[in-house]
This record gives structure tokens, C-alpha cells and sequence, in this order.
């Protein structure tokens, strides 16, 4: 995506990035001790408690599906029905996410997708500031 | 240490019940667990109070002023929709601890309405634009993992309606008494694939507590009555690498039950009814096999053989469960123990499991992590 603003962008999401350069990425966190991986920055390791902290690295943006439900009713000014998905990123990171694109019927765990950046649907913080969210896609589309 | 007994127990009628607080409506519940016992609240040592919204308000001492400020300690309790099974749990270490020879655990709720998700997080509001964040949504996700890997339908996800709608019919004090044929569940208003609205638990009011004694306490009361806790075991969700962006409802239960088991010195084979958290359908099918109940992968089937019935090999929430008797959340976890209370008394009237001598009670709660407890009981 592209931004037509000067105004900085915002992290929609606790795992989102964004550079100075209004670059975005995933960050997610690996302890060198055991290989465990997290989606924020802890303290000491979540997985074997190893008091060094879990280092920083860049997500790939793609991963296969591990499994979904079809929202029907949600909450008022949700638009229904859409897919809630939880996605496995390839390198380790697991996300919930919205998959757009695909029929229903198409579904399939294990299917390979993609994580695509977005305006998080217009939103903007209070100081009028965008946020950058994210959604899944198929693996093939484009 | 002593062995703990309950020899007190009391459930308000699940509902609504606008012109009550929930101190109230705890206060009801203790009243009626005292009154079975024959014990008055100034023969409690410690209260440990229940509710998943209103532990920070002080609800034990708040309706400690309804019914006798006797100036015990009281502890309130929140860790989700485990919190009854939270305080109970403490409840029995206070009396394995030789201080306390009578202890009360109360769970109180008046559940918000609509329906409930997980916690809010920073940024724009995240419905929608990163998936669901309503339990509904994240029950069917657990449920299509197992879908997906085992072949279970929905028609066997809503059995467990089917079944727990039955049993309700038979518990007075259930939100819901009405029979609901398969394809009625299946054609109620779609939520979360593949939960239809029947498929998820009834969002109710209500109370429920519990008299904890020692053995010394139990024996002095007669034991005609008298449950003992065998087991009583509580867990928080383990590292696992998609939690909490998916929050896992087996391998916490799996750490609770393994522990309640070894404690109880018993295993699944010797459980004459079990009363487990079916707050989504898809949930019932899932806690059969963690609790050992059934094999892993074969939830689909055991619904369908009618061993979790009413006159089945294992009869599974026989009280119309979280999804007809109804789940005010912090009430819950008591709630479910009073069943098997009453089924190891004999006095659980039509929906009565014959002969029942041990029952387990399962809870699990979710929010920005998990929680999980277990209890065995055995008549006395
Ligand atoms: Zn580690």
C-alpha cells in the first residue's frame, strides 16, 4: 500500500511495524536459548523462562492456515459474514487475521496464504494519525 | 491433613433477575448452602468470593453486610470462567492447611448482556479487521481444528446441544427447559461457523455456593450427607506457540486433569457423571478427550453412541450444562459442583444418574490467558 499522507502511521497491532521510512513489517521475537517465538517482546522466555530476552527478528508475510470460522453475527457496524482466521507464519509467528478472497467452500487448513498490509479499515488514532493493519489473502493471489 | 467434605450445598435458579444485585443473589446462595448444613455464617472461618466482574468490588464482604459482618477473612476471586472453580480450590487448601475447620466458596454473577469477547487490546478496534474477537468466533476456531483433523461435523457438534437442551428439561433450576430437535439447532441464527445461536451457552444470572469442613467437622455432623473433595486441581495455559493470538482450551485442561487424577488416585474409567465446560457446543467434544473420557480424535462419535447421555456409559452435564442450565460466568464453577453434589446425594430427582458415587467437575476460562480447573468427588 501506499500512503498519500504525511502524517506518521500507526501500528494497528501489537506485531506491526513501522519505519521511519514508512516501511512496515512483522516483528516477532526468538529465544536463542530454546527456539521458542513470540509475538511481543517479554522479559525472559515465555517457553523456557531463559533470562535472556527473546531477540527481535523480521517475520516472513507468508504461512499456511490453521484454522477458521465464518463470523456471521458480530458486533453493530461489523460487516458480516467474514472470515476469522488464525494463520501459521512461516518462521514460527501465529496471527489471527480476517482472510479475504476466498470462497467458503475453498477453505482448507493447511492452504498456503498470505499476510497483506492495510489501512486497517480507515482507522485513526485520536490525533488523526492512520493505522496500519493487516489481512490474509490466498498464497497465489497477488 | 485432613480430608475436606462438603456438607453444604445451595444454587439460586438460573435467569435473569433484574431487581437483584449480585451480592444479593451470592447472599441467597450462602443462606441456602448454610441451611442444608445446619450451620450458621458465624461458623465460617474464611469466605472465598467468586465473580469474573465484581471480584475488585469487594462481593464477599459486600454480602457478608447483607447476611453477618462477622469480620473473617474474605478473599475475592476473578480468573475468568474459572473463578468458582478458583475459589473452591482455595477453599480446600484453607482446609488441608488445618486453620479453617468451615469454609465457604460463593460465585456470584449478573452476566453483561450481548455477547461477551475477549479483552481489548490497543489500536483501532479490532473486530473484523483482525479476525473475531468474540468467544463464539474463538470456540468455532477450536472446533474446526478438530473438524478438520478428525472429520467432525456439525451435526455432531450439535448433539451436544441436542443432549444438554434434554437434560435441562429434568433441572428445575435451568435458564432454559426446552427440548431442541437437531434440526432446530441446526436451523437457529448462524454465529461463528459452525456454532448456530443453540449452540452457545445461555448468558444468565445467578449464585451458587458451597460448606467446605474438615474431616474432624464432618464427622461431628454427621456424614449421611457428606461429599469429599478428592481432587481438586487448578492449572494456567502452558507455553504454546499460537497462544494467546488463538487461546488453547486442551492443553490447559489436559495439566488440570492429570493432576486431579493423580491427587484423587483415580482415572476416567472410574467416573459415574461429569460435568464439564460446555460454554460452545464445540467445547464438549473437545473436553472428552482431553478429560480422558473418550480417545483422542473420537469426541464425533461418543456423542453419537450415547455413552454422554442421561442412562449412558458416562452421563455429561446431566444438568443441562453452561448451554441450557445457563453460565453467569463467576458462578459457573460452583454451580457445576453443586450438580454432582446433589447426583452422589441421590437427590437430583429426574435427571438422577443411577448409583452415581464419583463425579468430576471441569471449568475453563479465557481471557488474556487461561485457566483451568478440575474437581473429583466422591460420596462419603
Ligand atoms: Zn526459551
Amino acid at each position: 500500500m501506499t500512503s498519500t499522507t504525511n502524517i506518521a502511521r500507526k501500528a494497528g497491532n501489537k506485531s506491526v511495524r513501522v519505519g521511519e521510512d514508512g516501511s512496515v513489517w512483522i516483528e516477532g521475537y526468538r529465544c536463542g536459548a530454546c527456539g521458542a517465538v513470540m509475538p511481543v517482546q517479554t522479559i525472559a522466555c515465555r517457553s523456557c523462562a531463559g533470562r535472556v530476552a527473546p531477540e527481535a527478528y523480521r517475520s516472513p508475510e507468508t504461512g499456511t492456515l490453521y484454522t477458521w470460522s465464518v463470523v456471521h453475527r458480530s458486533y453493530p457496524g461489523v460487516a458480516v459474514p467474514f472470515v476469522s482466521a488464525i494463520v501459521d507464519l512461516d518462521g514460527g509467528l501465529s496471527f489471527k487475521g480476517t482472510l479475504k478472497g476466498v470462497p467458503f467452500e475453498a477453505l482448507q487448513a493447511g492452504m498456503p496464504v498470505r499476510l497483506v498490509f492495510d489501512d486497517a479499515g480507515g482507522a485513526v488514532d485520536g490525533d488523526g494519525h492512520p493505522y496500519v493493519g493487516f489481512h490474509f489473502v490466498a498464497g497465489d493471489a497477488s | 491433613m485432613s480430608d475436606a467434605y462438603i456438607v453444604g450445598a445451595g444454587m439460586i435458579p438460573f435467569g435473569r433477575y433484574p431487581d437483584r444485585t449480585y451480592f444479593q443473589l451470592a447472599a441467597d446462595a450462602t443462606l441456602m448452602a448454610l441451611d442444608d448444613c445446619g450451620l450458621s455464617i458465624k461458623d465460617v472461618g474464611v469466605v472465598y468470593a467468586s465473580s469474573t466482574f465484581n471480584a475488585a468490588s469487594m462481593l464477599g464482604q459486600k454480602m457478608l453486610q447483607q447476611i453477618g459482618q462477622t469480620g473473617v477473612p474474605v478473599i475475592n476471586v476473578s480468573n475468568a470462567c474459572a473463578s468458582g472453580a478458583t475459589a473452591v480450590r482455595e477453599a480446600f487448601v484453607a482446609i488441608k492447611s488445618g486453620l479453617y475447620d468451615v469454609v465457604l466458596a460463593v460465585g456470584a454473577e449478573k452476566n453483561p448482556r450481548g455477547m461477551l469477547a475477549g479483552s481489548p487490546v490497543d489500536g483501532p478496534p479490532p473486530e473484523g479487521l483482525f479476525g473475531s474477537v468474540s468467544m463464539p468466533a474463538l470456540f468455532a476456531e477450536a472446533g474446526m481444528v478438530h473438524a478438520n483433523a478428525y472429520g467432525t461435523t456439525i451435526e455432531q457438534f450439535a448433539q451436544v446441544a441436542v443432549k444438554n437442551h434434554h437434560h435441562a428439561t429434568m433441572n428445575p433450576k435451568a435458564a432454559y427447559r426446552k427440548e431442541t430437535p437437531l434440526e432446530e439447532v441446526l436451523a437457529s441464527e448462524m454465529i461463528a461457523y459452525p456454532l448456530t445461536k443453540l449452540m452457545c451457552s445461555a448468558n444468565v444470572d445467578g449464585a451458587a455456593a458451597l460448606i467446605l469442613v474438615s474431616e474432624k467437622k464432618a464427622r461431628e455432623l454427621g456424614l449421611s450427607r457428606a461429599v469429599r473433595l478428592l481432587g481438586s486441581a487448578l492449572a494456567s495455559d502452558p507455553f504454546e506457540p499460537r497462544n494467546p493470538d488463538m487461546l488453547d482450551p486442551n492443553s490447559v485442561t489436559r495439566l488440570a486433569v492429570a493432576q486431579a487424577y493423580e491427587m484423587a488416585g483415580m482415572g476416567p474409567e472410574d467416573m459415574d457423571l461429569v460435568e464439564l465446560h460446555d460454554c460452545f457446543a464445540v467445547a464438549e467434544i473437545l473436553h472428552y478427550e482431553n478429560l480422558g473420557l473418550c480417545a483422542d480424535g473420537e469426541g464425533g462419535a461418543f456423542i453419537d453412541s450415547g455413552a454422554t447421555a442421561l442412562g449412558g456409559r458416562i452421563p455429561v452435564n446431566v444438568s443441562g450444562g453452561l448451554l441450557s442450565k445457563g453460565h453467569p460466568i463467576g458462578a459457573t464453577g460452583v454451580a457445576n459442583m453443586v450438580e454432582i453434589i446433589d447426583q452422589l446425594r441421590g437427590e437430583a430427582g429426574a435427571r438422577q444418574v443411577d448409583g452415581a458415587k464419583i463425579g468430576m467437575t471441569h471449568v475453563l476460562g479465557f481471557g488474556t490467558g487461561s485457566a483451568a480447573g478440575v474437581h473429583i468427588f466422591e460420596k462419603a
